[in-house]
């Protein structure tokens, strides 16, 4: 074949191009390699990533509220259970004896005592 | 406008649909399966526009790339990937190959210059530069001749010589001048003459 060094293409030159094939067959997993891709983009159905880091998110936010609750729930439970007890150690502190007057009376002694005992060694 | 062709099941991509709908997509136009892969999400009639374009889709994205064809697949993939949500605006004025082809020449392109960001002028060579005809001994073959060709030459030639645009539609695809394509055409043929004709050379220049 011979090229010429005109501007325009020769017959021959239109007919090698021509005859160029105009296709390519793609490898077997390209078809699904791009579906798959467009899925991940959310079409066909899929949810987009935007969509699921929402979900995300609201599941986030839910878990969160949930464990609130417990907490909340587990407080309301032990204050409940507060009051028995702090009646129960009521009522033992109302059972123990009460000091009495001679008691007093018997402190006031013991400190006398121990006055004339210091008294004494000085 | 709602168009379903085929029952498909999401997030079942291998899910073969009944042989009516398969029968009803392989007899569809472009224009139908456009409609329905668009407006309604259908999954099989996007399959079947991949399948039918996807042949020459890699065939024009191979020829222009040239030496780097190896990311040949890579570029259709990321050109479906454009062009799906695009689908809604194709208009039937051109064939649905041929406006393929125009989504696929920017992924081209994009992959071409990945990291430059210049634009398609980066690519072309300088009207004034003394034209550097290729010394190979042997002649190449048509295909070998074209792939071996200076990216800016190589990409206006396909889309001239072998693609068949115009000028204009060139000029147009690539953000040039008209006559900054028929300048880098001029230059293109004659160093594809030269490596098609090996020894011959001297006489070219």
């Amino acid at each position: 074949m011979t090229y010429s060094d005109n501007h325009e293409l020769s017959e021959q030159e239109r007919a090698a191009l021509a005859a160029l094939p105009r296709e390519l067959a793609p490898s077997d997993l390209l078809e699904e390699r791009v579906v798959r891709a467009l899925k991940n983009e959310g079409h066909f159905g899929a949810a987009s990533p935007a969509q699921r880091s929402w979900r995300s998110a609201a599941m986030k936010i839910a878990a969160a509220i949930a464990l609130f609750a417990g907490g909340v729930a587990t407080g309301h439970y032990a204050m409940s259970q507060q009051p028995a007890a702090s009646a129960a150690v009521r009522q033992a502190s109302l059972e123990k004896p009460a000091p009495t007057v001679n008691g007093g009376a018997q402190s006031v002694k013991n400190n006398e005592t121990v006055v004339a005992e210091r008294e004494m060694w000085l | 406008m709602t168009v379903s062709l085929a029952v498909t099941e999401p997030g079942n991509p291998l899910l073969v649909p009944s042989g009516v709908s398969r029968a009803r997509i392989a007899g569809s136009s472009d224009a139908v399966l456009v409609v329905a892969a668009a407006a309604s999400g259908d999954e099989m009639a996007f399959r079947e526009l991949f399948r039918r374009h996807t042949p020459r889709l890699l065939q024009f994205v191979t020829r222009v790339l040239g030496a780097s064809a190896g990311d040949a697949e890579d570029v259709v993939q990321d050109t479906w990937l454009r062009a799906y949500p695009a689908l809604v605006t194709f208009r039937n004025e051109s064939s649905f190959s041929t406006w393929l082809c125009s989504v696929g020449l920017r992924a081209a392109l994009d992959s071409m210059r990945r990291g430059k960001r210049r634009s398609f002028e980066f690519l072309l060579e300088d009207d004034d530069a003394p034209l550097d005809l290729p010394h190979h001994e042997d002649r190449m073959d048509l295909e070998t001749a074209i792939a071996s060709l200076a990216p800016g030459y190589r990409m206006i030639l396909v889309l001239h010589d072998v693609e068949g645009f115009t000028h204009e539609e060139i000029a147009l695809q690539l953000g040039i001048a008209p006559g900054t394509s028929k300048a880098q055409l001029f230059k293109a043929r004659r160093v594809m003459r030269a490596l098609l004709t090996g020894r011959e050379k001297n006489d070219v220049q």
